[in-house]
């Protein structure tokens, strides 16, 4: 058995950005650009990037909503991309996703009962009564309290963060193994997102869950991830275990999206970031480094060369940047 | 006269159940230039305000009272009092909103670009296309969105790229006041400093009045001159922002403010607020904070606390506040 639940290999989604004449695509947005990494059972991934960096692509892809350009996906050591029927729903019920936009991704015409329960449903689990019980149960474990004010409300009856928990319950409601959450809690407060990444955080002791957690909250991922990936513009610039990378920033998108980070405190005021310019575009990228264009410390080297690899600059910390390798081969 | 001023506003929804009371008593002024940080609670009535101000009440949403006067210049004018073409004319281009469900303020059919183009067209009428194209091109350069994308549609953007749009959608018509409801739960911390700086100083330039509705503390620390704090339908407290931050007197606002966690300190334990969050059913007599809160006394059960002036400034409404230091009572 593979010592991963999860395998993502050399990972690409295009996306037409224009249609020339007779529908012919001329240019693309890179949103994911050769990605690859691996998340072991029980295990939690955050990943962190620029606003239209790849996150939401890449966890589309995971949960079979886009078909990838190109790589693989293996899922317990298996190419997912064979399976067809059943090992196909037995994906569907494993992998869930918690998606970024409550009030996009929930049917307006259902009620909350019946949202939380449908995937109950499709997999036939339980009876109306058991699927009430567990619903409830749910509810109550998201803060959605009592249960029965919520239950036959509809999406446009609640808060935008008592739509996320709606969210997050009917991700949960399958005992998956493996979650892609997106954004879960980004509309909620500290003590509501506290007791909600307890009940994620039990869930997977219990059930030997995994995540790839999606979030620009850094604090967040501290607490709910072991391993940290920052993205920017498709392709993974940082990857290290979460206090290493804290602590230890490397590339230097990563240093800026550190050093932004807001402090509740009206008396601060904080300086410019170490980044130039502030519109990224990712149609047709040139080749060479994706960071270059903001880059405070690029070289002529970096624009000369292609996107540097993702390289072990110390160890489990790997990096993407030429200059950061120069620095650590000293 | 103050650009806004809201005077004892209560909305309820009516559901099976009995009224939801989300917005139960709310008073604020905003002047000009002035900016209002409204921080919550997921539940507590956020965005039910600026729903109730702006009058976008969903069927079940039942006004009840209040008064939101509106002062742009030309006198006060009770927008609750406004027949509805009347109103039409204050939205936008009055009071201008930052919706928190991104999506459902563009239309899917429609480009990004041909949308603001639209809105910035029906309130300059005189102005050319390509004005407004280029107004649209220098509204995405400073959201941070590349200006050749303004030819493609919403689903074609991320969660974020979706939420810039709608930012600079409000801030096409130059508005007098805008209201800002979760604006940057999407975005990464760059861009979102970013545009919290850009809105702050397109704000001063043209004298405007900002709401910020968020849950996140640090983002209103950033952003507002002065911060209410809302609980269960209710504003609690509401002070300039270094009172709010730095000498919180109500024992909800001391809770919130008194821990965030941190990315480089300690790793330390989270911080709730023990017990539920309150049934807006069904609120509890007296003051509603009182099942979780560490000063409860009898009184707080059977007495509603007033909402009253307890320095020039800060408002609050409680019993035993949380004492100050150096301070007998
Ligand atoms: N269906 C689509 N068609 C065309 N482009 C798309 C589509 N979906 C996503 N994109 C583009 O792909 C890029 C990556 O988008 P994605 O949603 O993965 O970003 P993200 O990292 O999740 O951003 P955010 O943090 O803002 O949600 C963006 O430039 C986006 O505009
Ligand atoms: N149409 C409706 N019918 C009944 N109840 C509603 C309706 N809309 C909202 N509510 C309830 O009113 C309360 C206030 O909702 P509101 O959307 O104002 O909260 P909020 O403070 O903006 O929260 P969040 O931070 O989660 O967005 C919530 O408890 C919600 O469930
Ligand atoms: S490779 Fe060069 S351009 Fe890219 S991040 Fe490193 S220094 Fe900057
Ligand atoms: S009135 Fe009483 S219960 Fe309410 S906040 Fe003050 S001390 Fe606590
Ligand atoms: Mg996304
Ligand atoms: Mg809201």
């Amino acid at each position: 058995m593979s010592e991963y639940i999860l395998e993502v290999k050399n990972l690409k989604k295009y996306f037409p950005a224009d249609r020339g004449l007779f529908g012919r695509v001329r240019h693309f947005v890179h949103a994911v650009d050769d990605v690859s990494f691996e998340i072991k059972y029980g295990e939690s991934l955050g990943l962190v990037g620029e606003s239209g960096c790849g996150k939401t692509t890449t966890g589309k892809v995971i949960v079979k909503l886009e078909e990838p350009t190109d790589g693989t996906l293996l899922l317990e050591g298996e190419d997912v991309s064979t399976y067809v029927g059943a090992r196909k729903k037995e994906y569907h019920r494993k992998v869930q996703m918690i998606f970024q936009d409550p009030y996009e991704s929930l049917n307006p015409r259902m009620t909350i009962f019946d949202i939380i329960a449908e995937p109950l449903n499709i997999h036939g689990i339980g009876n109306l009564k058991e699927r009430e019980e567990r619903v409830s149960e749910l509810l109550q474990e998201v803060g959605l309290t009592p249960p029965s004010s919520f239950l036959w409300r509809y999406p446009h009856e609640l808060s935008g963060g008592q739509r996320q928990r709606v969210a997050i319950a009917r991700a949960l409601v399958l005992n998956p193994s493996f979650v892609v959450a997106d954004e879960p809690t980004s509309m909620l407060d500290v003590s509501i997102r506290t007791g909600i990444m307890e009940l994620m955080m039990e869930l997977r002791e219990a059930h030997n869950m995994s995540y790839l957690y999606i979030t620009h909250d850094l604090a967040v991922a501290r607490y709910m991830c072991e391993r940290i990936a920052v993205m920017y513009l498709g392709k993974i610039v940082e990857i290290s275990e979460t206090e290493e990378l804290l602590h230890n920033p490397l590339h230097p998108y990563t240093r800026a999206l550190l050093a932004a980070v807001p402090v509740p405190d009206p008396e601060f005021s904080r300086g410019e970031p170490e980044i130039i310019g502030s519109v990224t575009k990712p149609i047709d990228p040139p080749p060479r480094c994706r960071f270059y264009d903001r880059c405070p410390i690029r070289t002529k080297d970096c624009e000369i060369s292609d996107h540097p690899p993702l390289v072990e600059v110390l160890p489990g910390h790997f990096v993407a940047c030429y200059e950061v390798e120069k620095q650590k081969r000293g | 006269m103050p650009l806004l001023s809201v005077n004892d506003l209560v909305m309820y929804y009516k559901t099976k159940m009995g009224y939801v009371r989300a917005v139960d008593g709310i008073n604020f002024t905003l002047d000009r230039g002035e900016s209002l940080g409204i921080v919550g609670e997921s539940g507590c009535g956020k965005t039910s305000i600026s729903m109730t101000l702006l009058r976008l009440l969903p069927e079940n949403g039942e006004f009840q009272r209040g008064h939101v006067y509106f002062d742009d210049g030309s006198g006060p004018v009770d927008l609750i009092s406004l027949p509805e073409h009347e109103m039409r004319k204050y939205r936008w281009k009055g009071i201008s909103m930052v919706f928190q469900a991104a999506m459902n303020s563009l239309n899917p059919v429609y480009t990004v670009g041909d949308q603001i183009v639209e809105a910035i067209l029906n309130h300059y009428p005189d102005m050319s296309l390509d004005a407004a194209r280029a107004k649209v091109a220098e509204l995405f350069e400073l959201v941070g969105l590349d200006p050749k994308r303004m030819d493609q549609y919403p689903h074609q953007y991320s969660g974020g790229m979706k939420q810039r749009a709608v930012i600079a959608l409000a801030l096409s018509c130059d508005p007098k006041v805008i209201i800002a409801d979760e604006p940057t739960t999407a975005l990464d911390v760059i861009v979102q400093d970013k545009i919290l700086k850009e809105m702050k100083r397109i704000q001063k330039k043209l004298n405007m009045g900002m709401i910020y509705i968020s849950h996140d503390i640090a983002v209103i620390a950033e952003v507002s001159d002065k911060i209410a704090v809302m609980y269960a339908g209710k504003f609690v407290e509401l002070a300039d922002s270094v009172t709010i931050f730095k000498r919180p007197r109500h024992p909800y606002t001391y809770g919130l403010m008194s821990s965030f966690p941190s990315i480089t300190g300690e790793k330390k334990k989270l911080f709730t607020i023990p017990g539920e969050p309150p049934n807006l059913l069904n609120p509890p007599p007296g003051c509603r904070f009182a099942p979780r809160c560490p000063n409860a006394t009898k009184q707080c059960t059977e007495e509603e606390p007033p909402f009253i002036e307890v320095e020039p400034g800060h408002f609050m409404a409680c019993w035993n506040p949380v004492k100050r230091e150096g301070e007998e009572s």
